[in-house]
């Protein structure tokens, strides 16, 4: 579940990229189980603003963050495009809802490089780095943090 | 240590299975005492025996010893060689106590002290035997075989018993390789088959004729060595144990050796470790694994309780004995961690016809799965849909199945507490019976677990705190022996849970001083509390009545705790004491928390699921009611049910949704405009006439919509309560929408919604959408952060409750004379109600009468007494019979007529008038409650004439003096006044106390006492008690008046000495009743 810290720096990882409050952001794709368009999310009144709700994954109960706000970003839009990301973590599946999905990034652990330090605040903990592409700056998620209650 | 887990697992389940019924066993032959019971007894020695069988083998060396003393003691017993007395059942349960624990500890059992216990079992065992036979008892011998090899460490005693039984003994040499593992069996089997024919006396694998690698030429053989006792002979021997002769030996006498013999006290004779590191036995059965490197003895002191610290289970498994022996060698004081096992699995038994059943059911399932989806397929409508009815019905009966394998009778935690009862009252000097009944009832496996702990401390408080010493019984009247009595059984779909005892009960008033002085209660709240308030008050948290800590029951943990845990089952529980006579506890739990029935309601757009345990039942407020029935104290919002005013919380805003709703198109959340859940729909009508614009065009789309269905809207406009109660909490959950009962599965929800305590947890929905299961006991406790603290709001609906049951009820029949006026009179007057025929009525002389039964019934209406409508003229006429001074009277009245019961709450002054008592608040009318009495009084004064005659002479020959409790200044006038008119003279008082100091001052003058029963401070009961257990007082008749007698309350009355039950309006009766217990005409 939880990001490797394998020092094996030449490694390759596919992150899977996606767009978040405007933000393209990335995930190790192992974390990933899958990734899914439910919108029949319940609502939990009295939780956390960034709890976006429950929804019923295959009988079970997934908790679905939206990470716009989780992240201090823009709230993720209702629309066509949205996507739950279902990671599994601590034996729980637990859905992000992003704006939308885009594509599968390929790169060896030693490109990415630590967020930048204009970065900061509240915002750079849920970063474990950025990573360029020619066109692109991706921020690495780390999901751990991320997670946490 | 044996390593081979599978097999030790199994050694460990059976011996907790032989284990499971001893205490019970036990404590039936101390009972029994010298009258023994051969079976019991030998039900014990053998769990004992095959207990220790194994553990020899399993290399277990405490528990063999252990369960070895603990069968030498049994076998005295069973032999009626020693008497079990209650001393000697004590340490036999200590000692199996210990097993037990040694069983679940079982990586750490070998270094476990249990000197203690053996001391004691050896003590007993020493007692019963002739001097010179005393010291057999600690002594142990070798059995040296004729080619020079031994089996050490025999208890001579066992030797000598056997024998003197006329057994033969063997030692059987198995061996593990061919005899064992080649056959397909296991040694357990193998003991437990032996166990047959005669009795193991002790087995052990012999490691030192471990062939080695290098000894080519001796095949591998490890050899298992069982000494047997049997009164088989030796040539039969082969056959039975199906191995070659030359493995059995006959011990003959002189093969026991003394020698080398020494006692207990020395170096148990272990598994020497010298050969292990060479043993490597080919098989994973030996018990040392080839990772037992060489021990590097004192290389590394430090090593060994590293490991055990950090990786206690792996480091248990596989260090081997020898090491761990180092270990001890280097650092006895090392402490021993009990957690230091492996937690044996949980397992569960489940009976094999069930499996079957569950078997059948899963192929069912299958077949019923490819039928729909052929159906599917073929898209054939009839055929899908025949396939799905037979999985409904599968699925229901598989739940039904797997649901029963879970279950496991209660009688697996009830049991023990005989054991528990008995320690304790042994400890505190009191003699107890506890009686259980309705062991076979079944419980989840769950709860089951989960209310072990709460059970054994309410029946450790009956003992501690309930029972008396026999000492205190006996000056009570009581007999001796206390009894609690524990019973379940099933009601309602749940499973309930009785703990009763006929101690000392609880004191109310103890409590409750109690609770103040612990700050808990103000003296204020106290004193509106009634008993029953105030002794639950002992659930409260901080609360505990030991006066003393006892570390029996009173350890720190109070009820509140044995509350919380049994509602976080869903269970209720309950309270219910009588001082001096004992204590109920009953508990409610339901059958399973995995599957829940609950009610549906939705808010919003949301649907959430309200457990039916929690649910009393459901209210719905009719749109136009909502503004009667609803009344605001402060900020809450209450409803009056049935007289008690019950707290409304509105879900929606406790919970903060906002009204949305969603889009069509957009998809997008809009808020919605309405903005309190009663008035929504009119509101948003009125806005719309009042011509105010609306924004959004779907809004407009909908309330376009909405016109046309003006109508139905009102109506579902209405509003809906669920009722709901959790501990000492009641209140009206208010909803949007009400839908079906369902059966829900309760899921957990995730991390990140811990912190919403107002949710239980979440249950998928038959479309698959989620829905949040309410937390009705946190929800109420939400509602109150805003408000008062925990113990605040539960005085104040507590004072709510004594004040609503201060209030006097009584039935009523309600009826009208003209349309617009409405009245009342005392339902327990009158006769009948009759319909006659307007044209069948007479007038004579000025009277209406009507041909009745034969007689005349004289009919009177309101009209003649006071200033009322005449009745409206119809064909038939309704009559409500009155029955007085035994003449009958008909009043002519309007339907319709009811009967209800109402609050007297009675306004006496406003609408006074001849015939008319008061007036009160009858379903939002106005209603005049008609003294009958006073109306034929009025009309027919010559009816009364003899009553006057008899006023007058008591007047005149010395007033008799009546004292007259009643709180309610209403029934206080009513009575008063017609006892005055009877000639009586009546000292008033408010309640039962102040009546209670009256009548101190003024004993001498007063005649007799008339009581009402529910009042404040004091009540009728406890008034009638002081005085009936005062003999200055106790000469006095007490009469108790009442408006509602149940069956309860008059037995209740009749304990406490009440003389006589009148209902409070029945005038003639009372008096009647009054006359004849002061010898009066």
């Amino acid at each position: 579940m939880a990001n490797k810290t394998v020092d094996n720096s030449s490694e390759d990882i596919e992150f899977s990229t996606f767009y978040v409050g405007g933000a393209l952001c990335g995930i190790d794709i192992l974390n990933i189980q899958e990734i899914n368009k439910h919108t029949e999310i319940t609502k939990v009144p009295q939780s956390h603003d960034y709890i976006k709700g429950i929804l019923n994954l295959r009988g079970r109960i997934v908790t679905i963050i939206d990470l716009g706000k989780k992240l201090g970003l823009a709230p993720v839009n209702n629309d066509k495009y949205n996507r739950n990301i279902i990671v599994n973590s601590e034996d729980e599946h637990i859905g992000l809802l992003v704006d939308s999905i885009s594509d599968v990034a390929l790169a060896k652990r030693n490109e990415i490089e630590p967020a930048p330090s204009n970065m900061s605040g509240i915002k750079s903990k849920f970063f474990q780095g950025v990573l360029k592409t020619e066109t692109q700056l991706i921020g690495i998620l780390n999901i751990d943090e991320v997670l946490k209650e | 240590m044996f390593e081979d887990d599978e097999t030790l697992q199994m050694y460990i389940e059976e011996s907790l299975d032989h284990l499971g019924d001893i205490e019970s066993d036990l404590l039936a032959i101390e009972e029994a005492g010298e009258n023994i019971d051969l079976d019991l007894v030998n039900n014990v020695f053998r769990a004992a025996h095959s207990i220790k069988g194994g553990a020899g083998f399993m290399g277990l060396t405490t528990i063999k010893d252990l369960a070895h003393h603990l069968e030498n003691v049994l076998g005295l017993i069973r032999t009626k060689e020693l008497i079990p007395d209650s001393n000697r059942i004590s340490v036999l349960l200590k000692g199996f106590d210990e097993l037990k624990n040694l069983l679940n500890n079982i990586e750490g059992s070998n270094d476990i002290d249990v000197s203690t216990h053996i001391t004691d079992l050896e003590n007993i065992t020493k007692a019963s035997l002739p001097e010179e036979r005393q010291d057999m008892v600690t002594q142990m011998v070798d059995i040296v075989l004729t080619d020079g090899r031994t089996f050490p460490q025999v208890s001579l005693f066992d030797i000598e018993q056997y024998k003197s039984e006329g057994k033969n003994l063997f030692l059987v040499e198995y061996d593990l390789i061919s005899d064992v593992q080649r056959k397909g069996k296991n040694p357990i089997e193998v003991l437990n088959s032996l166990q047959k024919t005669g009795t193991i006396v002790d087995s052990r694998i012999d490691f030192e004729s471990v062939g080695t690698l290098t000894e080519s030429d001796s095949p591998s053989r490890i050899p298992f060595q069982v000494l047997f006792a049997s009164i088989i002979e030796y040539d039969m021997t082969e056959t039975l144990f199906d191995i070659k002769r030359k493995y059995i030996h006959s011990i003959l006498p002189d093969m026991i050796s003394r020698s080398g013999a020494s006692s207990r006290d020395a170096e148990p004779a272990p598994m020497p470790p010298a050969k292990k590191a060479t043993s490597g036995g080919p098989k994973k059965t030996v018990a040392q694994p080839t990772q037992t490197v060489t021990p590097k003895k004192g290389s590394k002191p430090a090593v060994v309780p590293d490991i055990v610290k950090i990786s206690p289970a792996a480091a248990a498994k596989n260090a081997a004995p020898a090491a761990k022996r180092e270990e001890e060698e280097e650092d006895n004081t090392t402490e021993r961690d009990v957690s230091v096992s492996v937690k044996p699995q949980t397992s569960l038994r489940v009976n094999v016809g069930l499996l079957d059943t569950l078997m059948n059911l899963a192929g069912e399932l299958v077949l019923s799965r490819n039928q729909l989806l052929q159906g599917v397929n073929s898209s054939n409508l009839k055929a899908t849909e025949l396939s799905s009815q037979r999985i409904d019905m599968i699925t229901s009966e598989l739940q039904e199945a797997i649901m029963r394998t879970r279950m496991q009778p209660i009688a697996n935690i009830l049991n023990k507490f005989t054991r528990v009862v008995r320690d304790l009252s042994q400890q505190l000097g009191k003699s107890i019976d506890l009686i259980i009944e309705g062991k076979e009832v079944e419980l989840d496996k769950t709860i089951l677990e989960a209310i072990n702990d709460p059970l054994t401390h309410l029946i450790r408080n009956s003992v501690d705190h309930g029972i008396e010493t026999p000492l205190e019984r006996e000056q009570m009247g009581k007999s001796p022996t206390g009894k609690i009595i524990l019973r379940a059984f099933h009601d309602a779909g749940q499973v309930n849970i009785v703990i009763s005892d006929d101690g000392k009960g609880l004191d109310p008033v103890k409590v409750s001083h109690a609770a103040i002085d612990k700050g808990l209660i103000t003296d204020l709240q106290a004193d509106e509390m009634t008993d029953k308030q105030k002794m639950e008050l002992i659930f409260l948290p901080g609360f505990s009545t030991a006066e003393k800590v006892t570390d029996v029951s009173g350890r720190g943990v109070g009820m509140d705790v044995v509350t919380t845990n049994i509602e976080s089952l869903g269970g209720i529980i309950e309270l219910d004491s009588t001082p001096g006579q004992g204590t109920d506890i009953q508990i409610k739990l339901p059958l399973t928390l995995a599957i829940i029935p609950s009610q549906i309601t939705s808010v919003g757009s949301e649907r959430y699921a309200v457990p039916q345990v929690n649910l009393n039942e459901l209210l719905r407020i009719p749109a136009n009611q909502i503004k009667e029935k609803v009344e605001k104290v402060g900020d809450a919002s209450v409803v009056r049910l049935r007289g008690e005013l019950l707290p409304l919380l509105n879900l929606a805003k406790m919970l903060g949704v906002e009204k949305t709703y969603t889009d069509p198109e957009t998809e997008e959340e809009l808020a919605d405009r309405r903005q309190n859940l009663a008035d929504r729909r009119s509101k948003q009508h009125l806005v719309d006439e009042d011509g105010n614009i609306i924004e959004s065009p779907e809004e407009d789309k909908k309330l376009v919509e909405r016109n046309a269905e003006d109508r139905r809207y009102h109506t579902s406009s209405a509003m809906n309560i669920a009722v709901v109660s959790a501990g000492a909490f009641k209140y009206g959950l208010v909803v949007d929408q009400l839908h079906d009962s369902e059966e829900i599965v309760v899921k957990p929800v995730g991390r990140h919604l811990k912190n919403c305590t107002a949710y239980a947890g979440a249950t998928i929905m038959g479309d698959g959408k989620v829905a949040l299961i309410l937390d009705i006991s946190n929800l109420a406790q939400m509602a109150e952060l805003s408000s008062v603290s925990d113990t605040g709001q539960m005085a104040r609906a507590a004072a709510e409750a004594a004040a609503e049951l201060a209030k006097d009820k009584a039935a009523m029949l309600t009826f009208k004379n003209s349309e617009t006026e409405y009245f009342a009179a005392p339902l327990n007057i009158v006769e009948r109600i009759e319909r006659i025929q307007t044209a069948s009525i007479e007038v004579i002389a000025n009277q209406k009468i009507v041909q009745y039964r034969g007689g005349a019934l004289p009919l009177y209406e309101l009209s003649q007494v006071a200033d009322f409508k005449p009745l409206p003229e119809k064909d038939q006429q309704e009559v409500i019979v009155f029955k007085i001074k035994d003449r009958e009277l008909g009043l002519m009245v309007t339907p319709p007529v009811d009967a209800l019961e109402v609050n007297l709450d009675v306004d006496e002054s406003t609408l006074k008038q001849t015939a008319v008592s008061g007036s009160m608040i009858i379903n939002g009318h106005t209603t005049l409650l008609v003294d009958i009495f006073e109306m034929v009084k009025t009309l027919n004064p010559g009816w009364f004439k003899e009553e006057a005659k008899v006023a007058a002479e008591m007047a005149q020959s010395g007033e008799k003096i009546i004292l007259f409790a009643e709180d309610s200044a209403f029934f206080r006038n009513q009575v008063k006044t017609f006892m005055e008119e009877d000639g009586f003279k009546v000292i008033e008082a408010e309640d039962g106390l102040i009546a209670w100091e009256l009548l101190k001052e003024r004993v001498d003058d007063i005649d007799i006492v008339v009581t009402d029963l529910e009042m404040p401070n004091m009540d009728g009961f406890e008034l009638t008690k002081k005085i009936k257990s005062d003999s200055k007082y106790s000469h006095l008749d007490v009469i108790a008046l009442t408006s509602l007698a149940s069956e309860a309350h008059i037995e209740k009355g009749r304990k406490v000495g009440i003389d006589e039950y009148e209902i409070k309006l029945d005038r003639e009766k009372l008096m009647k009743v009054i006359r004849t217990k002061l010898n009066l005409k």
